[in-house]
């Protein structure tokens, strides 16, 4: 295997000594490319209280490419579908590899607090985020505490 | 290559133009008196003016626009190709536009930052924001953004996003930040061959792409490039390979019916097969650029990923205008409100409707296939007539032309057929299928005559070509819009 790019080093060393409030990323033992991640639910957002599990892939172009990451742990939102796929500018079209792991999951955290129904990926959730939000608050916070609490 | 250049300007010669099949010369046989100076346009309803280019030719003509704009606004060719690029390689536009207001220009086409870029920190070592290496400064580079990452990265990114078959759209690593890459300042990143060769392709496919005076010939592994100046539905022959096409569509060429009915048509006619189902069900065209886009996520807002155009995939309209008005075109999806009782009959007429018409476009078809057998059967009885003195080959070349004619009417013919199937029913559309009739009827009378060529008189044979490509041409003058 081809040695780690000084970028990627760094990056985990600043994710080791400087972690993220509410995120936390961890290179596996055999992969340093595959990260174990947990992202807390943020406060006043219907996630709240949740540990979100996911996994982060640096692809062999990365940082030209954007890193691959995926939501392990169920979660109800409009922008996450059921195999935990993301809708988000940065992990698509808008990647720019002047963008770091950091940043990324940081817009993930930031899309938890914001959900946005009008660029759905699950559409069933958008639909009822949109109709009647209430009651999709009340299934994020079922779910969260079904899926993403005491474990 | 002279035979690559069939060119075709007007009086000069009408032999050239279009096409070079029999039938022309059919034509020519009055051309040698004194009716040369009428407008071939008004005779001919298909005539149509372009050229066959070869692949260094077009450079040559991209070329000559670049210079020319170059020369004008004094930027380099580079700038230059950028900016015709992204307004369709028209210079009066952008040279009227740059002369009122240049950084509008710049900045709309991508070359300049909307905003002014801060002052850069000039110490000796900076560290690329990308590899997070220090180096010295002078192997740093940026854009008009003055975004600056070191020498390795630039080419690593280049060379990632011409993988991806991305060329004139590469942008500035930094982020949100829109700025293009320059041809010149990419090539300067570039060092291995195939790469720079890559690159060049791929922008070239872009350029001919967005110049809507030229386009990509749809012959398989055929590299001319047809040009006209006239942006029109009309029938463009290959030079080198022969495939014929419709100039603004690329696909067959589909007289009298328009490129949107046709496509809905073949669409249609498609329907049987799985995969014209998985097409209607998964797939739909990009408003913009037409290119066929498949879904494959949930997301309904889609960025079509060869002209970056953002829309919605539910009601098709820009993505732009659309922002929370979004579930309005969902909503007005789930209620059609039809009247059920008559669900089943309505599509049991329509689905009878359709197959009068797909049967008739078929069976046209098949025609023209076995017409084709005809034509080889003809060539061998020929042959053997005059291995056995019964006239000269010269006397025989009529039976070419007519078969050839033929085929040209009944590929028409053929064509009718979509256009009358979307055609409003009314007195045109009554006028339009009394003319179909009457085409129809005299190109079986000719190819009735065609197959017992050896039995039917010349004269009358040449009558009935007269008569059927009448039909034809009087058929194309009244219906076909382009």
């Amino acid at each position: 295997m081809a040695a780690l790019p000084r970028r990627i080093i760094k990056e985990t060393q600043r994710l080791m000594q400087e972690p993220v409030p509410g995120i936390s990323a961890v290179p596996d033992d055999s992969n340093a490319r595959y990260f174990h991640v947990i992202v807390t639910g943020p406060e006043d957002s219907p996630f709240e209280g949740g540990l979100f599990k996911l996994e982060l892939f640096l692809p062999e172009d990365y940082p030209m490419s954007a890193p691959k990451v995926r939501f392990i742990t169920k979660i109800y939102h409009p922008n996450i579908d059921r195999l935990g796929r993301i809708c988000l500018d940065i992990l698509k079209d808008k990647w720019s590899p002047a963008l770091q792991i950091r940043t990324v999951l940081l817009s993930i955290q930031a899309l938890l607090s914001a959900p946005n129904p009008d660029d759905p990926l699950a559409n069933d959730v958008a639909e009822l985020w949109k109709v009647n939000e209430s009651e999709a608050i009340r299934n994020a916070k079922e779910w969260t505490r079904r899926y993403a609490m005491d474990n | 290559m002279e035979e690559a250049m069939t060119s075709s300007q007007g009086g000069e010669s009408d032999m050239d133009y279009s096409d070079n099949e029999c039938y022309d010369e059919y034509y020519n046989i009055h051309d040698d008196s004194d009716i040369e100076q009428i407008d071939p346009r008004k005779i001919d309803p298909e005539y149509f003016e372009f050229r066959c280019l070869l692949e260094e030719e077009v450079d040559r003509l991209l070329n000559e626009t670049v210079e020319a704009l170059s020369s004008i606004l004094h930027i380099s060719p580079s700038l230059a190709k950028v900016l015709l690029y992204s307004h369709q390689w028209n210079v009066n536009e952008i040279t009227k536009k740059f002369r009122e207001n240049p950084t509008s220009v710049l900045v709309s086409s991508r070359i300049e930052p909307a905003t002014t870029p801060s002052s850069l920190l000039l110490t000796r070592y900076i560290i690329c924001p990308v590899c997070v290496t220090p180096q010295p400064l002078d192997k740093f580079y940026g854009l008009s953004c003055t975004h600056m990452f070191c020498k390795d990265c630039w080419t690593m990114h280049f060379e990632v996003q011409i993988n991806q078959g991305i060329s004139t759209g590469i942008a500035c690593m930094a982020r949100d930040c829109v700025v293009l890459a320059p041809e010149d300042f990419v090539l300067k990143h570039l060092q291995r061959p195939n790469m720079r060769e890559k690159y060049q392709q791929f922008c070239f496919q872009d350029y001919v792409k967005s110049h809507p005076e030229l386009r990509f010939c749809p012959g398989p592994n055929c590299s001319i490039v047809v040009h006209s100046c006239e942006m029109k539905a009309k029938r463009a022959t290959c030079t080198q390979c022969k495939t014929a096409f419709c100039f603004r569509c690329g696909c067959d060429y589909h007289a009298p019916t328009d490129c949107q009915v046709i496509k809905k048509w073949l669409t249609k006619c498609a329907d049987d097969s799985e995969t014209a189902n998985y097409i209607s069900a998964h797939t739909k065209d990009c408003p913009k650029c037409h290119i066929c886009i498949e879904k494959n996520g949930g997301c309904n807002h889609m960025q079509c990923y060869n002209c970056k155009h953002d829309f919605c995939w539910m009601c098709l309209g820009d993505w732009k205008s659309h922002g929370s008005e979004y579930y309005e075109c969902s909503r007005y999806r789930e209620n059609p409100n039809i009247a059920h009782e008559s669900v089943h009959a309505q599509a049991r007429e329509a689905l009878k409707k359709y197959l009068h018409y797909y049967e008739r476009w078929e069976n046209h078809s098949k025609s023209l296939k076995l017409e084709e057998q005809t034509l080889t059967n003809l060539k061998a009885r020929i042959n053997q007539k005059v291995m056995s003195g019964l006239g000269t080959w010269i006397d025989w070349q009529y039976l070419f032309t007519a078969a050839n004619l033929l085929a040209k009417c009944r590929y028409t013919l053929q064509y009718t057929y979509p256009y009358a199937y979307y055609m409003d029913a009314g007195p045109r559309k009554e006028l339009f299928e009394y003319q179909q009739a009457q085409l129809e009827a005299e190109i079986e009378n000719l190819s009735w005559k065609i197959e017992r060529a050896e039995t039917t008189d010349r004269g009358e044979l040449e009558n009935q070509m007269d008569i059927a490509e009448k039909r034809r041409t009087t058929l194309l003058k009244d219906f076909l819009d382009v």
